[in-house]
């Protein structure tokens, strides 16, 4: 449904893109993290056809995006910072869009009953709280019935219900419509809640794409937990292993990112090093990275640790 | 979908935002304010002919009238289309089933298009009370003379502050730079003037008519007797102010187009 090759952009002397690929397969839920300047609303405004690249191949329903009206209705759109004209009515403007579009003037009042907007009909658009602003920007994306939505940071002006309402619309949306989801936001649990898979984007790439445990496995991003008495001394020690990719220390134990396949290793070494550090181990558990970790990972590896 | 649609409503949709209350209203009254009571008919009676007609005109759609809609049309091209692209309302206009040129015929077809029907409305209407006579007796003039007052200053600074707004972004600042140039062409003018009668050549005369041809038709209505102080350096044939006219239209068409395939091709949100 998107295809992006070896896309780059830049602004100036800013690189904001450097040969980014990504791939959105029809009916999945995507989401983009990375850090800030990562290059990911530039992609999504080259994949909304707002910028122009300077290289690389984009497509989206395998048309090029720039100035193409025929994919316009199949993209519903939904910006960090909602964009409409302040002084027009929310039903009125609505009932526009629904007659740009094609479609019946009651889908206006259908998409704010679904974005719990009924008491807004008749208010202006910057009469509109910046939640309310942000349910409004979702109405409108959903008035064409969209195949596709494109969403960069949905639930920044949200409050916790209103995201946990957003974010359940998302997977009611993709049950029953298998509506095609990219979203970019920086609640990293939001995305874990909904993506299928995530695309990491660090310094104008993708750092790593897939599903969470297949990227946990790739990244070596499992955490192993090893709870202890002494936790600095054994902490020291597992952090020499040449399989550890990275290790954490708290006051309760240590967690250890170790490299795919290498868990067994350090479940055979850890008791030799406990002893060595004279600790206890109280226990030992693995389980898959958070997108937090993997959040981690990335950043860190801009700064030139773990990055594999 | 029916393909006029979108159009009619990013249409209908501009002409909520140029011509809100009371924008419309205030300029309406000065427009007719101006055209009924600043005009002093009394001026022209030794006057006949297409050399009535052109001063009638020019006086109808002269400073301050001028100025109104100057302001008028660039308040809708700068600051419409440049607020649409300042809050990012563009964005939002570019997720709906249209070519970009369309989005940007839409916004000029009101912003322009519709203030030059204003403009059309009034003046004629104004005419006809005025002077009847002159309309019907001289149409051709009439409309050689309003031809050469829109091209310059109106299109031309038009066509200016579309490509500064479009590359600036910034609705508030295109405004300001086209008064400015508003202004400086009128000083300009006479600048060039002083400097013809000072030096006895022409050529100052020439190249600025290329750029506001109203100036060569002008100097040849003055000639024809509708100024006392008629040009003593050049004066220019009809076909000249015809090729001057045209010389005008085809800068204002260059302008236009530039905005166009910047538009089109280049805008970046």
């Amino acid at each position: 449904m998107i295809q992006v090759d070896d896309l780059a952009k830049s602004y100036g002397r800013v690189v904001a893109v450097d040969g980014l690929s990504l791939r959105v397969e029809e009916g999945s839920i995507m989401g983009l993290i990375g850090p800030n300047g990562a290059g990911k609303t530039t992609t999504i405004k080259i994949i909304l056809g707002l910028l122009k690249p300077n290289r690389g191949f984009v497509r989206v329903f395998d048309e090029e995006p720039w100035d193409n009206p025929d994919i316009k209705p199949k993209i519903g759109v939904i910006y960090e910072r909602a964009f409409f004209p302040s002084r027009h009515k929310v039903l009125d403007y609505l009932e526009r869009v629904c007659r740009i579009f094609g479609k019946p003037e009651s889908r206006a009042r259908e998409v704010l009953a679904l974005t719990r907007l009924e008491d807004a009909y008749d208010r202006t658009i910057k009469a509109l709280s910046a939640g309310m602003l942000q349910k409004f920007a979702v109405a409108h994306a959903l008035i064409k019935e969209p195949r596709l939505i494109i969403a960069d940071e949905p639930t920044s002006n949200l409050d916790p219900e209103a995201r946990r309402e957003l974010l359940d619309l998302i997977l009611q949306l993709h049950r029953d419509e298998n509506v095609t989801f990219l979203l970019s936001s920086h609640v990293l649990p939001e995305l874990s809640r909904v993506c299928e898979s995530v695309a990491i984007i660090n310094q104008g790439k993708v750092w790593a794409a897939g599903g969470l445990t297949e990227l946990s496995e790739k990244l070596g991003a499992r955490t192993t937990r090893i709870s202890t008495d002494n936790p600095e001394a054994l902490g020291e020690l597992i952090g020499k292993l040449e399989y550890v990719s990275r290790v954490e220390v708290d006051s309760k134990g240590v967690s250890v990112g170790v490299l795919a396949g290498q868990d067994d290793r350090l479940f055979e070494d850890a008791p030799r090093l406990a002893k060595e550090a004279e600790a206890k181990i109280v226990g030992i558990e693995t389980g898959t990275a958070s997108l937090e970790e993997l959040f981690r990972l990335a950043v860190k590896s801009t700064q030139g640790e773990g990055h594999r | 979908m029916r393909k006029g649609r979108p159009f009619l409503e990013i249409f209908t949709y501009a002409l909520d935002e140029d011509y809100r209350f009371p924008i419309l209203e205030i300029f309406a009254f000065l427009f007719a304010l101006g055209t009924f009571v600043f005009v002093d008919l009394g001026a022209y009676s030794g006057q006949t002919g297409e050399a009535l007609a052109y001063s009638l005109v020019t006086t109808l759609c002269g400073f301050p009238l001028l100025f109104i809609f100057v302001v008028l049309i660039l308040k809708n091209v700068a600051y419409g289309l440049g607020s649409d692209l300042d809050r990012g309302v563009i964005q939002t206009l570019f997720s709906y089933p249209l070519k970009r040129r369309y989005i940007l015929t839409a916004r000029l077809l009101s912003g322009l298009g519709i203030a030059l029907l204003l403009f059309f409305g009034i003046q004629i209407f104004g005419l006809f009370l005025l002077a009847p006579d002159v309309i019907l007796t001289y149409p051709s003039t009439v409309f050689l003379t309003y031809a050469a007052q829109l091209c310059s200053p109106v299109l031309l600074l038009a066509g200016l502050v579309l490509f500064f707004t479009l590359r600036l972004k910034r609705g508030g600042l295109a405004l300001v730079i086209g008064v400015i140039l508003f202004l400086a062409g009128l000083i300009v003018s006479g600048f060039v003037t002083s400097i013809a009668y000072g030096t006895g050549s022409d050529l100052s005369l020439k190249i600025w008519a290329v750029i506001n041809p109203n100036s060569a038709l002008q100097i040849y209505y003055y000639d024809m007797g509708a100024s006392l102080f008629a040009s003593e350096s050049w004066v220019p044939s009809f076909s000249e102010v015809l090729l001057y006219l045209g010389a005008g239209y085809l800068i204002v068409a260059a302008l236009f187009v530039i905005g166009y395939v910047y538009f089109d091709r280049r805008l970046e949100i």
